[in-house]
């Protein structure tokens, strides 16, 4: 019986900063049984746009997006916040009254992040991978508050073998990236960035991962900036074993 | 058109947007105030018999306030005597013209009847209520229980029968209701008086109270 | 009354409240605590969620019969012998205040905290008026001597470390002998109490708040840890309250629910150590209270939110747990947001009541992390509001224009997939090729905003797009 057909939404940061993290989605998507394809009209979800104020360029996005993947049985997203956009956003952009509010509502139940979708809808066990080494998760926001995103990546986390799990503090606390907040209003965001990797280095682990390359880049650069010891990488890369790349904000 | 025009005419008009009649929400108003019925009451709010007052002597403890069991009302005079022995405090007391109290022989210290002055080293007052879902006291002010003595004193002492110890916030009130209660105010008192706004260190004793202790008769 | 606000310099405000060194040791040393406690308060109560859905549910049924709450509170607090004055604009408020101090003589007003008076410029009024105002509040009356405003809705003198308090303490007690130790903060508490207990005596007029206003009975309730509030209403002769006009409840039952809410949702406790409520004057055989009850009903520009996006603001109980839980606000403390009310509900208030021109710059101050929604005790969707803010501002064309053009670019590729692909491309190699290898950029042209406190991780060269179409082939 073939898998079901799941469109892969890269997610504009992905497709352009960190294409591993793209290749690694694939990968674990193909070993969970999944058909996958990646729509090659995709272009971005039109978040920075709907959280900056612009309705009306937002909705635009979202129809094209809509269309693009309403074929697929699921849209699956390396990113909790993109997928939130899609699930929590897209029907508010729409009166009730219109035709594209139905679409969007249908597409918004099909559409997940990448380890909830793995974790609680295709529900396989991991394919057996093991990294030495020790770890901590940041709950990128958008995921953990707008999705319940906090147990599946653990869980996947789990099984990977020879991997230690070190629990930050405050690991539920925003990072300061917050999108365009980074740059509006730069000097609060870079505070949060420095409280955050405080956190993340007090456990002493190798390693953060988060599930939004948007929190990913910002942690990376400041723990680079400050010359921190730990190193970050998107959760897929370690699912999917792709360890061999280097380190976000790295070249080994 | 005067300012109360004004802002009803403003909430009527946002009330008109929901295209909703307005004898029936003003039914509805005086519908919900005449029933006045609880909402969800947590299990904490719902105890009974000796649970019950285990609960309330717990919840006084955890918010600070101290606890003194007598049998018999006549005692009082002399179980705050040795009380105030115990804390090193003078044999003086400030009370209102509570007629529980003045039936008492306090002949063991120096009892005043009266409101509170700026210096009151002891005040004592007698709770209307107890509600166990808190361990807080309710105080209602009057000839007998001037308001002033329960924020003056620096040890507050308060009498509380056993038996007026509620649940929680809806049978204390439907008992008020009962007791045809109207005072100038009600004060729910939950341990003694503090702060933390001085660097974010809780002391007792901010502007009431430093001490609040309950003779609970049984 | 917006006059003074700050709120769109937010920008230089938070630049400087992270460079405060005195400051930051403050917020350093209150983090964290309030929201321990909001958690274990939480645990401890099994139905505390079910009853932020009552609360909810209450506070919106009140406003939608906002008029008719007002109207039985109007009824019972004339019958208990009190006067309500409605109050159209915070200019109504304080002329209410003026007219009735001015009435009775009032020389000397102890306050107890109230927000709403901070909104309405009661002290400056009274101060131009030649009264004394004294707050009694503890942290309020620290933040009087200081010459400050709140920076926080329940812990106002938070930002304020404990030798900038014994500072304030020598300069404003100057009767008292030079030489007593006040170092510990157990002396500091003492001598507040000692010098407040004199001005409640002496004062006239007391003014404060309300948590509540119950429409069943006509009583204002006000919820306090210290007792200030209480002495502020029992001992002078007049007792304002001053109160907006959302604050209304329908019954004591209602009164409850939010009770079991407020106090875990702010400091965690179970209750807080004064909860009272207020009946008109004092009853003839009284031995104490005040001879007139006024409350004064402020709008404000709170009936205009009524059916529009932003009605659920007016749910807020003003526990302050938003602000607790909000990173932006423990990163710069309250003053930053330059008005009245700071954290969440001042990203959404302050552009609601002094102007989206004044306000807007406080809705861009959020990541919308969703803290403060998930924290809410009447689950105000604070980050939707802030966002519909954002719109108001891209409708009125307030956003900046840097800004506008670059989502207007991001619109017209985002619709032009090969042209999309073209830039990313690009992007992707130029940005790698200025990596040199080393994987991060220090620099980033046109996003010094970015490189001035971090590095930028630099691209791996080639888009995932291109890849795959390549692969696929």
């Amino acid at each position: 019986m073939a898998g079901p057909r799941v469109a892969l939404f890269v997610t504009c940061l992905v497709d352009l900063l960190r294409p591993s993290v793209g290749f690694a989605s694939v990968k674990l998507l193909a070993e969970a049984g999944c058909d996958v394809d990646v729509p090659e009209a995709q272009t971005c979800c039109g978040q920075p746009n709907w959280n900056a104020g612009d309705r009306a360029g937002a909705a635009e996005m979202a129809r094209r997006v809509i269309e693009t993947f309403e074929p697929y049985d699921h849209v699956v997203l390396p990113s909790g916040s993109c997928a939130a956009t899609i699930v929590k956003d897209y029907p508010a952009m729409f009166a009730p009254e219109d035709p594209w509010r139905a679409r969007a509502e249908a597409l918004a139940e099909r559409t997940h992040e990448i380890t909830s979708f793995l974790a609680d809808v295709m529900g396989v066990a991991p394919a057996r991978r093991a990294l030495r080494a020790s770890v901590t998760y940041h709950d990128s926001c958008s995921g953990l508050r707008s999705l319940g995103i906090a147990e599946q990546p653990r869980r996947l986390l789990a099984a990977i073998g020879g991997l230690e799990l070190r629990e930050m503090q405050d690991a539920d606390v925003c990072c300061g990236f917050g999108g365009t907040f980074c740059v509006k209003y730069p000097e609060v965001s870079g505070a949060m960035a420095a409280d955050k990797t405080e956190c993340i280095a007090a456990t002493g682990a190798d390693l953060v991962l988060a599930g939004d390359l948007g929190c990913l880049m910002n942690m990376a650069g400041k723990a680079r900036r400050e010359g921190r010891a730990f190193k970050a990488r998107h959760v897929v890369e370690v699912l999917a074993g792709t360890t061999h790349v280097p380190p976000i904000g790295d070249s080994k | 058109m005067s300012g109360r025009e004004t802002i009803l005419a403003r909430v009527r008009a946002a009330a008109r947007q929901r295209t909703e009649d307005d004898a029936e929400r003003e039914d509805r108003v005086a519908g919900r105030i005449i029933r006045h019925e609880p909402g969800l009451v947590p299990r904490q709010g719902a105890s009974s018999g000796h649970g019950r007052l285990t609960q309330f002597l717990n919840k006084l403890d955890q918010a600070s306030a101290s606890v003194g069991r007598i049998s018999s009302l006549a005692e009082l005079p002399r179980v705050i005597a040795r009380e105030l022995r115990k804390r090193g405090l003078p044999a003086e007391v400030r009370m209102g013209a509570e007629p529980m109290f003045r039936s008492l022989d306090w002949s063991v210290l120096k009892a005043s009847i009266g409101p509170g002055r700026p210096v009151e080293p002891v005040t004592l007052s007698r709770a209307e209520f107890g509600m166990a879902e808190t361990g807080t006291l309710v105080l209602c002010s009057g000839l007998d229980n001037p308001v002033t003595l329960t924020f003056l004193g620096e040890t507050h002492f308060v009498v509380l029968r056993r038996s007026d110890i509620m649940a929680g916030f809806e049978d204390m009130w439907a008992a008020f209701r009962a007791r045809g209660l109207d005072p100038r105010t009600v004060n729910m008192v939950t341990g003694p008086s503090r702060s933390a706004d001085i660097g974010q260190q809780l002391q007792l004793g901010a502007h009431g109270p430093m001490a609040l202790h309950v003779f609970l008769i049984d | 009354m917006s006059a003074g606000a700050t709120s769109a310099e937010f920008r230089a405000n938070s630049r400087a409240a992270l460079a405060d060194a005195n400051l930051q040791a403050a917020l350093r040393g209150s983090r964290g605590g309030f929201v321990q406690k909001r958690a274990k308060a939480r645990a401890a109560l099994p139905e505390f969620d079910a009853l932020r859905d009552e609360a909810t549910a209450l506070k919106n049924h009140t406003l939608a019969h906002l008029d008719h709450y007002l109207e039985a509170f109007e009824a019972q607090v004339v019958a208990s012998g009190g006067q309500v004055h409605w109050a159209e604009t915070a200019a109504d408020a304080r002329a209410a205040v003026l007219e009735i101090c001015d009435r009775v003589g009032a020389r000397t007003v102890t306050k107890g905290k109230s927000m709403i008076s901070e909104e309405c410029g009661i002290n400056e009024a009274l101060t131009a008026a030649n009264i004394t105002p004294v707050e009694t509040d503890l942290g309020e009356y620290i933040i009087q001597l200081r010459g400050e405003t709140p920076s926080h809705i329940i812990a106002p003198a938070v930002h304020v470390t404990v030798p900038e308090i014994e500072t304030a303490f020598r300069a404003a007690h100057a009767g008292l002998d030079p030489a007593r130790d006040l170092s510990r903060p157990e002396a500091m508490l003492k001598e507040a109490r000692a010098v407040l207990r004199e001005a409640y005596f002496a004062a006239d007029v007391g003014i404060t708040g309300a948590n509540m206003l119950v429409a069943e009975t006509g009583q204002t309730v006000i919820v306090t840890n210290e007792g200030n509030g209480d002495l502020t209403q029992s001992l002078p002769r007049v007792h304002i309250v001053i109160a907006s006009i959302e604050k209304v409840v329908p019954t004591l039952e209602d009164a409850a629910t939010l009770l079991r809410v407020l106090a875990r949702s702010a400091t965690g406790q179970e209750m807080s150590v004064y909860t009272t409520f207020s009946r008109g004057p004092r009853r003839a055989e009284d031995l104490d209270g005040p001879d007139e009850f006024h409350v004064i009903l402020l709008d404000n520009g709170r009936s205009a939110l009524l059916g529009t996006e932003f009605e659920d603001m007016l749910r807020c109980i003003r526990c302050g747990a938003c602000m607790n839980h909000c990173p932006v606000y423990q990163a710069v403390g309250g003053h930053a947001y330059g008005w009245v009310y700071p954290g969440p509900i001042g990203a959404v208030l302050t552009p609601a009541l002094t102007g989206v021109e004044q306000g807007g710059a406080l809705a861009n101050a959020s990541t919308f992390c969703g803290r403060c929604e998930a924290v809410c005790p009447v689950r105000i969707p604070l980050p939707r509001m802030m966002r519909s803010w954002r719109e108001k501002e891209f409708e009125k064309r307030l956003t900046p224009r840097g800004m506008r053009r670059g989502l207007g670019l991001w619109l017209w590729l985002s619709r032009r997939p090969k042209a999309w692909r073209f830039a990313t491309r690009t992007a992707a190699r130029v940005l790698h090729r200025m990596g040199r290898g080393s994987g991060a950029l220090k620099r980033l042209p046109f996003g010094a905003d970015w490189t001035a406190t971090r590095d930028f991780p630099a691209p791996e060269g080639r888009t995932f797009m291109e890849q795959w179409k390549a692969m696929k082939r």
